[in-house]
C-alpha cells in the first residue's frame, strides 16, 4: 500500500498498535550476532515448533519475535517475556517447553534462567533492574531488542516514520538543519564532526546532484554497535536518510555495508522494499513531489574504506584509498559532487531528535557532546556487550557499573577506546568523562565507539604490537608514510617483545611515530601510532622492563617468558595431554617436568591447568 | 590570480592552482616520485610536502603536499622548514628500507644524506616503490589493464588475477614512466613480452624497423580513426618518402623551367 | 597562424645549417636536441627537401595521443608536445605520416618541431632563404611544406 500523505500514516500506526495490543504477552527472542552465535535460531525454530501444536489464551506464534541484538551477549543467547521483562539467560533449546508452559500459560518465573550477577544464587528478575542495564540511556539503539528485525510494521506501530511525516508536512530543510545544529548532533563516526554543519554545507553547495551516503563498513576489531542497528533496526536508518536527503537535498543514497554483515545487508535491502512499496521510499515520499532512493552498496570488508574518501571511492567501483581532503567530501565526493556522509548511529538517532526535539537532545549528554554513545564493551570485562550511555558518562561507570568489573576480579589495566588506532587509558584515567574531546585529550579516540578491557595479564607491549600489525595489513598501503612507516613501528615494537630493543629504540620510535602522524596523508595513518604513543606515555616501565630487564611484566611475550610446573601439580596428565611438542613428561599422580628445550611456549598448559601449578616466569 | 608567499618571495599564482605547480615554476627544487602531469595528483610519496601557514593562524603551522594543495591568497609556504626536511629524510629512509637495491633511491637518499637505512631492511624488498603511476597512466590511456592489489605492505602492482591482462596493447607507458624502472619488458625477433603478454611489434615495410605492437596500433585506429596505412612505415621511412615526393614535384617544375 | 614555412628546394643546398640551428636551439642541459627538421635527399641530381613538420589542420599526432600531451598553440599555430603530459608511448611517432614526430634518444623524450615559440630557428638561420618563415599570402603558394 502506497501512503499519500503523513495522515494515512497516522491511521496505519493506529492500526498497527492496535495489532500489537492484541498479545499482552510477547516472547521477544534476541537474534543479535552474539545471541545467534551461541545458538538463537535454534531456541527460536524450537519455541515456533511447540507453539504450532499448542493453544495459549492470549498468545500465539505472532507473538514471538525475533528481535535485534538486546546487548548484553555476555549471558545470550537471551529470552525476553514482555510486558512484565522477564530476563532469561543463557537459554537452551531444552528449557523452551518450559518457559512456554510456566511463565507464557501460568505466568510463573523460572528462578534457574533468571540472571545471577555475582553467581552466588541472588537472581534479577527484570532485566530493567539489572546494573547492565540500570545505567544505560537507549537512544540510537532504543528499539533493538524490542521490535522484530526489519519489520515495518512493529517499527511504525512504536512511532517510526513519524519524523519523516514531520518534516515532510511541516518542515521547510533549513528548520531541520537548524534543528540537528540546534541539538548539536556529533558524528558517531568517530571525527566528531557537527552533523547540522556538514548539511547546512552540503545544502549550500550549487549542484544539480547531491549525495547522502550511511557509512556501515565497521571495521574497528571487536566493535558491532552499527552492526546491530544495521540488522535489528533497520528502518531507523532509512528514516534517519530519507530526512538527511530532504535536508539537504539529495534524490539519491547509498548505505555502505561490508560484506563481512550479510545479514544486515538482507534485512536493509528488505527494508528498502518494505518502505518503497509504502512509499515512505522512493518516488513522491508521503505523495510529496520529495524523492529519495537508496542503494546498498557492498565493500569487500577492507578497514580503510570506512574513511569517507576511500569509502566512496569504493561506492564508485573504484580501488578503495583515500584522497587528500584538502576539499572536504562534502563538497566534493562520490562522483565530485556534494556529499553527506553520516555513521550508522548518527542517522538512526535523526528521527529522535526531530520527534523530540533538539532542547530534549541537548539535555543529555555534556555541553560539547550532547546525547549518548553506543559502544561495545569487550574485552576483560565481565558483562561484555552493547551498550548506550550519555556523552560524558566516566570510564569508571562503564566498566564497574555496566560493565561488572574485571573478570575473576583481577586488577584493572587498560581500556582501549577507539579501535585499532585508538589509545590505551590506564586506570589513572578511569575517572575521564567519555567524549570526543576529552579522549582526543588524552591520547585515544572516539573512534566509532570500540571499548576493549584490559586485566593486568595484558602486556601492553604486546597490545601494541597487535594493533600494529592490524594497521600495517590494513593500511591501503598508498601512502609511504603509513605503508612503511608503521611496518617500520610494527617491527621496532616486535623488537621491544622479543627482547631485542635498546633505550635507543623507544626514541627511535616516538620519532617516527610523530613523522607518521604529520606524513600521513588519511585519518589511519595519521591516527596509527596513536597505541604505540599512549602504551609508551601511560606504561614506559612496560617498556623499559622489556628492554632493560629482558622481562615480560605480563608474562605475555614468548621470547622473554618462561613455563614452568611447580610443586602444586597434582598430576593429573591435564597439560600432558594439550602439549603438542610433547615437551611435558611424567606419570598420574606424579609432578610433571616440564622440558624447556622443547617448549615453544604456546602457553597451552597454562591455560588448561587448574591447579596453578604451571607459572609463567 | 591570488598572492603567495613561497620561501619568502611573493609570488603569483591561479587561484587553485596546485602549490607544486607554482614551486616548479619558480624553479624551487622539491622532490616528488609519484607525480605526472599527465593524470591527477595522487599525493603517495609524500615527498613534496611543504610547510604551509598564514598571517592569521598565528604561528601554527600545517604540513601538506604540494602537489594537491591548491594555492590561495596569502598563504606562506616553506618548502625546506626544518620540519619538512626531516620528514623528507624520513620517507627517503622508509623508502630505502623498503628498496636497499633501488638504483634512483640509493641516490635520493643520499641528497639527503642517508647512506644507510636506520630502520629493519626489508629482506624481499623489490624495487616498486608503489608510486601508483604505471596504472593511472594505463588507466588514463583508457586500458585499464593493470592495477594495485591487496593493501598494506603487500600491495603490489599486477595485471587481473597475476594472469596476462586482457586489455593491454603493449603500449609500453607504464614502464616508460616508471621512476624506478622496475617493471620489465623485452622486444626480440618481432614480438614484445610486457606484463606476460607478448605482442606483435610491426615491422616497416621500407627498412625493417621495429614500431609499436600491432593491437596498439590497431586500437588507435579504431578508437582515434587513423588510417592503419600510416603505421606501416616508420618515421625514418616517413620522412624519406615524403623528401622523395618533394622531390619528384620539384622536379616537376624544375623540367618546365627549362 | 599568420606565418607558414615557405621551402624553394631549388636554392637548397643541403648544407645542414637548419639541422644544426634546430638541435642548438632545443639543447637540454646543455646537450644539444634532437633536430625536428631534416634536409633529405630529393631523388635528384642537387636536389635537397628540408622535411619538417607541417603542422596540419587535422593532425594524425594529436588524434593518436590518448593523454592529450599535443595541443595546438593558439599563438603560435604550432603543435605543441607538452613533455610533462607525454607518457612516451611512441603512438605520435608511429602515427605521423610524414615522420615529424621523433625520439630523441639521448634525453629519452618524444620531440616535434614547435615553430621555436613562433620565430624558427632553421629559418633564420637558412643562409641560401630556401627555406623561409614568411607571413601567409595566397600568391606564395609555390611549393609549402
Amino acid at each position: 500500500m502506497q501512503l499519500k500523505n503523513p495522515k494515512q500514516l497516522a491511521t496505519l500506526q493506529k492500526k498497527y498498535k492496535a495489532a500489537e495490543e492484541r498479545f499482552p504477552k510477547k516472547v521477544l527472542i534476541c537474534c543479535g550476532p552474539g545471541c545467534l552465535a551461541s545458538g538463537a535460531q535454534k531456541i527460536s525454530d524450537k519455541f515456533k515448533q511447540v507453539l504450532k501444536d499448542k493453544r495459549i489464551k492470549g498468545f500465539s506464534v505472532e507473538a514471538l519475535k525475533e528481535t535485534g541484538c538486546h546487548g548484553f551477549c555476555e549471558q545470550g543467547p537471551l529470552v525476553i517475556i514482555e510486558p512484565d521483562g522477564t530476563f532469561y539467560t543463557r537459554v537452551k533449546t531444552k528449557d523452551v517447553e518450559e518457559i512456554i508452559e510456566m511463565s507464557v500459560r501460568k505466568g510463573e518465573t523460572i528462578d534457574r534462567l533468571l540472571y545471577s550477577p555475582n553467581g552466588d544464587g541472588q537472581r534479577i528478575q527484570r532485566y530493567h533492574d539489572i546494573d547492565f542495564y540500570r545505567h544505560q540511556d537507549r537512544i540510537a539503539l532504543a528499539n533493538l531488542g524490542k521490535i522484530s528485525q526489519c519489520n515495518i510494521e512493529e517499527y511504525i506501530a512504536l512511532g517510526g516514520y513519524q519524523a519523516l511525516a514531520k518534516v515532510i508536512s511541516s518542515m521547510k530543510p533549513d528548520q531541520i538543519i537548524d534543528e540537528i545544529t540546534e541539538s548539536g548532533l556529533r558524528g558517531r563516526g568517530g571525527a566528531g564532526f557537527a552533523a547540522g554543519r556538514k548539511w547546512a554545507t552540503c545544502r549550500k553547495i550549487e549542484s544539480d546532484v547531491r549525495y547522502v551516503i550511511c557509512n556501515g563498513d565497521e571495521g574497528d576489531p571487536g566493535a558491532f554497535m552499527d552492526r546491530a542497528i544495521m540488522e535489528g533496526d533497520p528502518h531507523a536508518i532509512l528514516e534517519g536518510m530519507v530526512i538527511a536527503a530532504f535536508a539537504v537535498g539529495s534524490s539519491q543514497g547509498y548505505i555502505y555495508v561490508r560484506e563481512e554483515y550479510p545479514l544486515a545487508v538482507v534485512n536493509l535491502q528488505k527494508a528498502i522494499e518494505q518502505a518503497e512499496e509504502m512509499g515512505l521510499l522512493g518516488d513522491n515520499i508521503l505523495g510529496s513531489d520529495f524523492s529519495f532512493k537508496i542503494r546498498i552498496s557492498r565493500g569487500a570488508g577492507a578497514f580503510v574504506c570506512g574513511e569517507s574518501s576511500a569509502l566512496m571511492k569504493s561506492v564508485a567501483g573504484e580501488v578503495g584509498e583515500p584522497r587528500a581532503k584538502y576539499i572536504r567530501s562534502v563538497v566534493k565526493g562520490l562522483h565530485d559532487q556534494p556529499t553527506v556522509l553520516n555513521n550508522v548511529e548518527t542517522l538512526a538517532t535523526v528521527p529522535v531528535i526531530i520527534n523530540k526535539g533538539a532542547d530534549w537532545f541537548k539535555k543529555i549528554g555534556t555541553k560539547k557532546n550532547t546525547g549518548t554513545k553506543a559502544f561495545s564493551l569487550v574485552g576483560k570485562v565481565r558483562n561484555t556487550g552493547l551498550i548506550e550511555v550519555a556523552m560524558g558518562t566516566t570510564l569508571r561507570k562503564i566498566i564497574y557499573d555496566i560493565g561488572g568489573g574485571i573478570i575473576d576480579d583481577r586488577p584493572f589495566k587498560a581500556v582501549q577506546t577507539g579501535g585499532p588506532s585508538g589509545g590505551c587509558l590506564p586506570e589513572s584515567q578511569l575517572d575521564l568523562p567519555v567524549d570526543f574531546d576529552s579522549l582526543t585529550e588524552a591520547g585515544s579516540m572516539m573512534g566509532s565507539g570500540g571499548m576493549i578491557v584490559m586485566d593486568d595479564k595484558t602486556c601492553m607491549v604486546d597490545v601494541a604490537r597487535y594493533f600494529l600489525g592490524f594497521l600495517v595489513n590494513e593500511s591501503c598501503g598508498k601512502c609511504v608514510p603509513c605503508r612503511e612507516g608503521l611496518y617500520q613501528l610494527h617491527a621496532l615494537t616486535v623488537r621491544v617483545c622479543e627482547g631485542r630493543a635498546t633505550e635507543a629504540d623507544l626514541e627511535k620510535m616516538e620519532k617516527l611515530s610523530n613523522q607518521v602522524i604529520i606524513g600521513s596523508l588519511c585519518g589511519l595513518g595519521k591516527s596509527g601510532p596513536n597505541p604505540l604513543l599512549s602504551t609508551m606515555k601511560y606504561f614506559r616501565e612496560e617498556y623499559l622492563a622489556h628492554i632493560r630487564d629482558k622481562r615480560c611484566p605480563a608474562g605475555v611475550c614468548r621470547e622473554l617468558i618462561t613455563y614452568e610446573i611447580n610443586d602444586k601439580c597434582t598430576g593429573c596428565m591435564a597439560c600432558i595431554a594439550v602439549c603438542a611438542t610433547h615437551a611435558i613428561t611424567g606419570k598420574k599422580g606424579e609432578i610433571h617436568v616440564l622440558n624447556q628445550a622443547k617448549c615453544t611456549k604456546c602457553g597451552a598448559c597454562y591455560a588448561v591447568c587448574k591447579h596453578d601449578s604451571v607459572v609463567v616466569s | 590570480m591570488v598572492n603567495l608567499t613561497i620561501n619568502g618571495k611573493v609570488v603569483q599564482a591561479e587561484e587553485g592552482e596546485v602549490l607544486l605547480s607554482v614551486i616548479r615554476r619558480e624553479k624551487i627544487d622539491v622532490p616528488a616520485l609519484c607525480h605526472h602531469e599527465a593524470v591527477e595528483a595522487f599525493g603517495a610519496c609524500r615527498l613534496c610536502v611543504v610547510e604551509i601557514t598564514r598571517q592569521e593562524w598565528d604561528g601554527w603551522c600545517d604540513y601538506v603536499t604540494s602537489c594537491l594543495y591548491p594555492a590561495s591568497d596569502g598563504l606562506i609556504v616553506n618548502t625546506h622548514a626544518a620540519k619538512v626536511n626531516d620528514l623528507r629524510k624520513t620517507i627517503v629512509d622508509l623508502f630505502l628500507a623498503r628498496h636497499p637495491k633501488c638504483p634512483e633511491i640509493i641516490e635520493l637518499a643520499a641528497e639527503y644524506g642517508v647512506y644507510s637505512t636506520t630502520y629493519q631492511t626489508v629482506v624481499d624488498g623489490d624495487n616498486c616503490i608503489l608510486c601508483g603511476l604505471c596504472t593511472r597512466i594505463c588507466d588514463r590511456m583508457g586500458f585499464h589493464a593493470i592495477s594495485t592489489v591487496g593493501r598494506g605492505h603487500g600491495k603490489e602492482v599486477s595485471p587481473p588475477l597475476h594472469k596476462a591482462p586482457p586489455d593491454c596493447t603493449g603500449c609500453l607507458a607504464c614502464a616508460q614512466n616508471c621512476p624506478t624502472s622496475f617493471i620489465e619488458y623485452s622486444a626480440a625477433k618481432g614480438f614484445l613480452t610486457i606484463w606476460d603478454k607478448k605482442f606483435e611489434l610491426l615491422k616497416c615495410s621500407g627498412c625493417g624497423k621495429e614500431t609499436i605492437t600491432k593491437v596498439f596500433a590497431e586500437h588507435l585506429c579504431q578508437e582515434r580513426k587513423i588510417p592503419f596505412e600510416y603505421f606501416q612505415i616508420c618515421d625514418e621511412c616517413h620522412r624519406k618518402q615524403l623528401a622523395a615526393t618533394m622531390g619528384e614535384i620539384t622536379s616537376w617544375d624544375r623540367e618546365a623551367a627549362s | 597562424m599568420k606565418n607558414r614555412f615557405i621551402v624553394n628546394p631549388d636554392l637548397c643546398t643541403g648544407c645542414r645549417t637548419c639541422e644544426l640551428a634546430c638541435s642548438f636551439t632545443h639543447a637540454i642541459e646543455g646537450l644539444r636536441g634532437q633536430t625536428r627538421i631534416y634536409p633529405l635527399d630529393g631523388g635528384f641530381k642537387d636536389l635537397w627537401i628540408p622535411v619538417v613538420c607541417l603542422q596540419c589542420d587535422d593532425a594524425a599526432c594529436v588524434k593518436s595521443c590518448l593523454v592529450d600531451a599535443l595541443r595546438r598553440n593558439s599563438e603560435t599555430g604550432a603543435i605543441d608536445l607538452n613533455q610533462e603530459v607525454c607518457v612516451k608511448c611512441m603512438a605520435c611517432v608511429a602515427a605521423c605520416p610524414f615522420g615529424c614526430s621523433v625520439v630523441d634518444q639521448q634525453h629519452k623524450l618524444v620531440v616535434k618541431c614547435d615553430l621555436c615559440g613562433g620565430d624558427p630557428a632553421c629559418a633564420h638561420f637558412c643562409p641560401t632563404k630556401a627555406l623561409k618563415w614568411n607571413p601567409i599570402e595566397p600568391q606564395t603558394r609555390k611549393v609549402a611544406v
